[in-house]
C-alpha cells in the first residue's frame, strides 16, 4: 500500500512532461541538421535547443524518476509511510522551481552553453542557479532515503534491509557524491564568473570537476533500471530472483567504482597526466563487473520463470516465457540495447580505441543507446508497473504498451546505429548544420537521414507512452493490492553486515575519490597561470 | 547482524574489499606512472622521477628545439583581456570628445562619416581601442591614420574609445532600403571555414574586440575584406579574420558589405 | 523452509554457478585491461606524455604560437612539428600540410574557449583547452586530403569551424620546406 501517491505521481508527471518536451526538441534537432532540411537561419536556435534538451533529459527527467521511484520503494519495501513527506514536497518544489529558473534564460538564448556548461563560455547566472536548485532538491531526497532507512533499521535490527531499499539508498548515495563535482564547478567557478565577481576561470580544472559528475551520473540514471531488473522483473514475469546477495554486491560495486573513473572522459584533454588517465581506465573496466553480474543474475532469474512456466531443455525455457507481458518485452529490449551500448562503451573506455571516436557522433549515439534506450525503456516499465498502485485504477492497455515498447526499441536502434557509424567516419558533434554537398562528408548524409526516421519513431512511441498513462487515469477503479517486489529463490534470513549497510562501500568510494582525483584537483588548483578570460554567451550586443 | 564488526581486518568483507581495491590501485598506478611512461622512448624523459612527475600531470616545459620564426611584418600586440577599457567615466568621455575634434573631418561631427571612412558612433570601445593601438604599433597600416595616432597615449585611446562608444548609434549616412540577410552573414560557408558573420559581429552573438558593422560604408567594408583576404591587412589576432575573408568569393564579399551597409 | 535439505543444496549449487560466472567476468575484465596496457606498450595512440601550459591572452604576442611560427616545421631529426591555434571559429593555419610517412608531432592550444581537434579518418583527435597545450604524435601513411573539424561546441559559429589537412609526398614536402621555414597550404 503506497501512502504518498500524490507525491510520487507529481514526480513522475513532471518528469514525463519534461521528457516529452525534450524528446520533441531532440527530433527537431535531428531534422534541422539533416539533409532533409534547409540550413537553419540562425544557428543559435539549434544550440539553444540542444541546451534545453540536454538539461531536461540529463538533470530533470532521470532525477525526478529516481526520486519518485525512491519514495515508492521506501513505502513499499519498508511497509510504512514515508517519514518527512513535507520535506519531500519541498524537494519537489525546488526541482520544479529550478527547472523553470533554468528554462527561461535558455529559451531566451541567454545560456546556450549546453548542459555540460563548457566554461570559459559563460551564460546567464539564472541558468546555473536553476541547475543548482534541481540538485539541491534531489539532495533532500537523498537525506530522506537515509533517514527512512536508518529509522527502519533501528526498529528492525535483526532483519535484512529489503533488497529494493538497499539498492535505492545505494543509488541515492551515489548521486549525492556524484553531484558534488558539478556542484563545486558551479558554485566556486562558474557562478562567481556568471555573477561578475571573477573574470577568469580555469577551464581545465572545471573539466576535471565536471568529469567527476559526468560519468557517475549515468550510473545514477541507471539505478532505477537496475532496481527494476532485480526487484520488479522476476516478480512480474512469474519467476524468482536468482540471488539476493549477488544483487547487493552489484549495487555496492556501483557505489564504489562508478564515480572515481570520470577521467576517461578526459583521455584527450591536455591538463591531466597520462598516469591518472591509465588508472581511471583500469577502474572504468571494473565498472563492467557489476553489469556482467547483473546480466547473469537476471538471465538466470528469467530462466527460472521460463522453467516454472513449463519450459524444458536448453532453450525451451525461452519460448515458454510470457512474451506478451510488457515487462518481459521491456527487459529483453533493455538487455539488447545494454549489450550493444556496453560493447560500444568498452571502446570508449580503452585509452587507444577512444582516439578514433572521441567526441564524435559515436559518443552521442552511445549514450542515447544506453540512456535513451536501455535505461529509459525500463523507466517506462517502472511506470507501467506502478501506475495502478498510484492511481487505484486499472492499467490494461496491454496492446498499446507492447506497441509502445516495440516502437521505442526499433526507433532507438534506427536512431543510434547510423549515429555510431557516422561517428566512426569522424562526424563532429553539436553543429547546427552540415554542408552535405561537400564530398568529404557527403557519405554521412544517408545515415543522418536514417537517424531522423529513428527519432520520428521515438516521438510516436513517447506519445503512446503518455497516452497509456493518461488512459490509466481514466480506467475503472481497481484494488491493486500490496505492491510487492521479487522474492529470491533462496531468500536469505541474514546477510553479512557489509551487505546490510553502506559504511564499507561509502568509505571505499571516498578513498578511491581521494586516490584518483585528489592529486589532479589539488595540482590544477595550485597552478597560478591557467585561469583564462571568461567568454560571454548571449552577451548584450 | 548488528553485532558484527565491519571495520576490522578480521571481517572478511572488509579485508577483501579494502585489500582488492588497494591492490588494483597500486598495480594500476605502477603501470600507469612507471612502466608505460618508461616504455615511451619518444617522450624523452630525463629519468624515472621525471617520468613519474609527468605522468602525474605536473606542468613540464618541453625543451625548445628550434627558434621561433618571427614575422617580417608587424602583428598586433594588443592583449584584449588586459586592456579592456575600465568604467567609462564622464571625465573620460569628455576628454575623448575633445580629442575627437581632430577626427571629425573623416568620421563626422557625431561619429557618423560622410565619406567612406567608418562610422564610430556607438562602436564598441574595445574595437576602437584595439584599432588605435594597431595603427600606432604599425600592425595596421594607413597613410591617413598612422600619422594621427603617433602622439596618442593609452589613456587618450581609452578616452576616444569611451567617447565614441557613448555616442548614440544614429541611422548612418549610407542607409539604403534594408536588404534580406544573405546566406554568408547568417550561415557562413562551413566547409570553407566561414562561420556566420553574425556569430561574432552581433545579432547572433558577439565576440569581444570585433566591431559593430551595421550602417558602415559598403566601400569601406569591401576594401577591408579584400585587404584581409590578400593579407595586406593583418592586424587580426592569429589570422582570425584573414581565415574568413580568404575563403569568401567576390560575390559574397559584396553581398555581406551591401547587407551591413543597408542595416540601420 | 530453511531446514529443507533440497533448498540448502539448491542454494549451494546456485552459489557455485554464481562464483564461476564471477570468475569469468573478472577474467574478461582482466583481459581488457591487459589489452589496453599491451596496446600502450606497442605504441598505439597514447595520451600526451606531459602537461604544458600557455596563456591564451598572449599567444599572438610572443612564444611558439605567434602567427609566423604556426604551421609545419622540419626538425633536425627529420620529424615534423605542426603548431596550430584554435579560436572562434577557425584553426590557424586553416590548412595544414604534412609529409606522408614521417613522424609528426602536433602542438596546439586554444586562444579562447574549449575546441576539439579532429582529423577525419585518422586517430588524431584531441581537445584544445585554453591555458594548456595539447600534443599528439602521429604519422600518415599515404598522401591524402582530409577535413579537420572542431568537434566541441565553441559558440554560435561552431558549425563553421572546419579546417583541412593535406598529406603530400615526402620528397615534395622537403623540397618546399627548403625555402620556407614554416609550411601551410593556406592559399595566399
Amino acid at each position: 500500500m503506497l501512502h504518498s501517491r500524490r507525491l510520487i505521481l507529481a514526480h513522475f508527471w513532471l518528469a514525463f512532461a519534461g521528457f516529452g518536451v525534450a524528446l520533441i526538441l531532440g527530433e527537431w534537432q535531428m531534422f534541422i541538421r539533416s539533409p532533409l532540411s534547409a540550413w537553419i537561419g540562425n544557428p543559435e536556435w539549434y544550440y539553444r535547443s540542444v541546451t534545453a534538451h540536454g538539461t531536461a533529459m540529463a538533470y530533470v527527467f532521470p532525477t525526478l524518476v529516481a526520486m519518485g521511484f525512491g519514495y515508492a520503494i521506501t513505502e513499499a519495501a519498508l511497509k510504512r509511510p514515508l517519514i518527512g513527506g513535507n520535506w519531500a514536497w519541498a524537494g519537489f518544489a525546488l526541482v520544479a522551481a529550478g527547472t523553470v529558473t533554468a528554462v527561461i534564460p535558455v529559451s531566451l538564448g541567454l545560456a546556450s552553453v549546453l548542459y555540460t556548461f563548457y566554461p570559459p563560455m559563460i551564460g546567464s547566472p539564472f541558468y546555473y542557479i536553476g541547475v543548482v536548485l534541481v540538485v539541491a532538491g534531489s539532495w533532500i531526497w537523498v537525506a530522506l532515503m537515509s533517514v527512512n532507512l536508518y529509522t527502519w533499521k533501528r526498529a528492525n535490527p535483526d532483519t535484512p534491509v529489503p533488497l529494493a531499499m538497499f539498492a535505492n539508498v545505494a543509488g541515492s548515495y551515489l548521486w549525492a557524491w556524484t553531484a558534488v563535482g558539478a556542484a563545486i564547478e558551479l558554485l566556486f567557478q562558474i557562478l562567481p564568473a556568471a555573477l561578475g565577481l571573477t573574470t577568469t576561470i580555469d577551464a581545465g580544472l572545471a573539466r576535471v570537476f565536471f568529469s567527476w559528475t559526468l560519468h557517475a551520473i549515468v550510473y545514477f540514471w541507471l539505478m532505477p533500471t537496475y532496481i527494476a531488473y532485480y526487484t520488479i522483473i522476476p516478480r512480474a514475469i512469474g519467476g524468482r530472483l536468482f540471488s539476493d546477495p549477488m544483487a547487493r554486491i552489484s549495487f555496492a560495486l556501483f557505489l564504489v567504482v562508478a564515480m572515481p573513473i570520470g577521467v576517461h572522459h578526459l583521455f584527450a584533454d591536455p591538463q591531466v597526466g597520462a598516469g591518472f588517465k591509465f588508472m581511471h581506465s583500469v577502474f572504468t573496466a571494473l565498472v563492467a563487473l557489476p553489469t556482467l553480474l547483473t546480466v547473469f543474475t537476471i538471465c538466470a532469474s528469467v530462466e527460472i520463470a521460463g522453467r516454472l512456466r513449463g519450459g524444458k531443455g536448453v532453450f525451451g525455457w525461452i519460448t515458454a516465457l510470457p512474451w506478451r507481458n510488457p515487462m518481459m518485452l521491456a527487459v529483453t529490449f533493455s538487455f539488447v540495447m545494454l549489450g550493444f551500448g556496453g560493447a560500444g562503451g568498452l571502446i570508449n573506455m580503452s585509452y587507444q580505441l577512444d582516439a578514433s571516436i572521441h567526441n564524435t557522433q559515436w559518443i552521442t549515439g552511445h549514450f542515447h543507446l544506453i540512456f535513451g534506450g536501455a535505461i529509459v525503456i525500463m523507466y517506462f516499465a517502472i511506470a507501467y508497473d506502478l501506475w495502478p498502485h498510484l492511481t487505484g485504477k486499472a492499467l490494461d492497455s496491454f496492446r498499446m504498451m507492447r506497441i509502445q515498447l516495440w516502437s521505442w526499441f526499433v526507433g532507438m536502434i534506427v536512431l543510434t546505429f547510423p549515429w555510431h557509424y557516422v561517428g566512426i567516419l569522424g562526424m563532429p558533434r553539436r553543429m547546427a548544420f552540415y554542408d552535405y554537398t561537400d564530398p568529404a562528408i557527403a557519405p554521412q548524409a544517408v545515415s543522418v537521414i536514417a537517424s531522423v526516421i529513428g527519432g520520428a519513431i521515438l516521438v510516436v512511441s513517447g506519445a503512446l507512452f503518455v497516452a497509456v498513462l493518461v488512459r490509466g487515469h481514466m480506467a475503472v477503479r481497481v484494488e491493486p493490492g500490496e505492491y510487492r517486489f521479487s522474492v529470491a529463490a533462496h531468500q536469505p534470513a541474514r546477510v553479512p553486515a557489509a551487505l546490510n549497510g553502506f559504511g564499507l562501500w561509502v568509505s571505499l568510494m571516498l578513498a578511491l575519490t581521494v586516490i584518483n582525483y585528489g592529486f589532479p584537483i589539488v595540482h590544477l588548483m595550485s597552478l597560478r597561470n591557467t585561469s583564462v578570460p571568461v567568454v560571454w554567451i548571449g552577451a548584450p550586443r | 547482524m548488528s553485532s558484527e564488526r565491519l571495520f576490522s581486518l578480521r571481517n572478511r568483507w572488509f579485508a577483501t574489499a579494502a585489500g582488492v581495491t588497494a591492490l588494483i590501485a597500486v598495480a594500476s598506478a605502477t603501470v600507469g606512472f612507471v612502466w608505460l611512461p618508461l616504455l615511451q622512448p619518444t617522450a624523452g624523459f630525463a629519468g624515472l622521477w621525471d617520468a613519474i612527475c609527468s605522468a602525474a600531470g605536473l606542468v613540464r616545459a618541453v625543451p625548445v628545439a628550434e627558434p621561433v620564426v618571427q614575422a617580417n611584418y608587424k602583428t598586433t600586440n594588443v592583449n584584449l583581456s588586459s586592456k579592456v577599457p575600465g568604467n567609462s567615466s564622464a571625465i573620460s568621455i569628455g576628454r575623448g570628445a575633445t580629442l575627437a575634434m581632430q577626427c571629425t573631418m573623416c568620421h563626422g561631427a557625431r561619429g557618423l562619416s560622410e565619406a567612406d571612412s567608418p562610422n564610430l558612433a556607438g562602436q564598441y570601445a574595445l574595437a576602437i581601442f584595439k584599432q588605435l593601438q594597431d595603427y600606432k604599433s604599425g600592425a595596421r597600416i594607413s597613410a591617413i591614420m598612422g600619422p594621427r595616432v603617433v602622439t596618442l597615449t593609452d589613456q587618450d585611446m581609452h578616452d576616444l574609445a569611451a567617447y565614441y562608444a557613448y555616442l548614440p548609434r544614429l541611422p548612418a549616412y549610407h542607409p539604403a532600403t534594408a536588404r534580406p540577410t544573405p546566406r554568408i552573414v547568417e550561415s557562413g560557408a562551413p566547409m570553407r571555414n566561414i562561420a556566420p558573420c553574425a556569430s561574432c559581429h552581433g545579432s547572433i552573438d558577439y565576440k569581444g574586440g570585433s566591431p559593430w558593422l551595421e550602417g558602415e560604408s559598403p566601400v569601406y567594408l569591401m576594401t577591408q575584406l579584400n585587404a584581409f583576404a590578400s593579407g595586406a591587412r593583418h592586424n587580426d589576432i592569429s589570422q582570425q579574420m584573414r581565415n574568413i575573408a580568404r575563403g569568401m568569393s567576390p560575390a559574397e564579399i559584396e553581398a555581406a558589405a551591401l547587407y551591413y551597409a543597408s542595416q540601420p | 523452509m530453511t531446514y529443507d535439505p533440497g533448498h540448502i543444496t539448491g542454494a549451494m549449487v546456485a552459489a557455485r554457478i554464481e562464483r564461476r560466472w564471477t570468475a569469468i567476468s573478472i577474467g574478461i575484465i582482466a583481459l581488457l585491461i591487459v589489452m589496453a596496457a599491451y596496446a600502450g606498450i606497442h605504441q598505439a595512440v597514447m595520451p600526451q606524455p606531459r602537461v604544458e601550459t600557455a596563456d591564451p591572452r598572449t599567444l599572438h604576442i610572443a612564444g611558439e604560437f605567434i602567427e609566423s611560427n604556426l604551421g609545419s616545421a622540419v626538425e633536425p631529426d627529420g620529424s615534423v612539428t605542426v603548431r596550430a591555434v584554435g579560436q572562434q571559429y577557425s584553426f590557424t593555419p586553416q590548412c595544414i600540410v604534412v609529409p606522408a610517412d614521417t613522424p609528426i608531432t602536433i602542438r596546439a592550444t586554444s586562444a579562447d574557449v574549449v575546441h576539439g581537434f579532429l582529423i577525419e579518418h585518422s586517430n588524431v583527435n584531441t581537445m584544445l583547452v585554453p591555458g594548456y597545450i595539447s600534443t599528439i604524435a602521429t604519422r600518415f601513411a599515404t598522401p591524402s586530403e582530409r577535413v579537420m573539424p572542431c568537434h566541441e561546441f565553441c559558440g554560435a559559429g561552431h558549425e563553421g569551424m572546419w579546417g583541412r589537412i593535406k598529406v603530400i609526398d615526402k620528397a615534395t614536402f622537403m623540397k618546399l620546406a627548403a625555402d620556407r621555414r614554416r609550411m601551410t597550404c593556406v592559399a595566399q
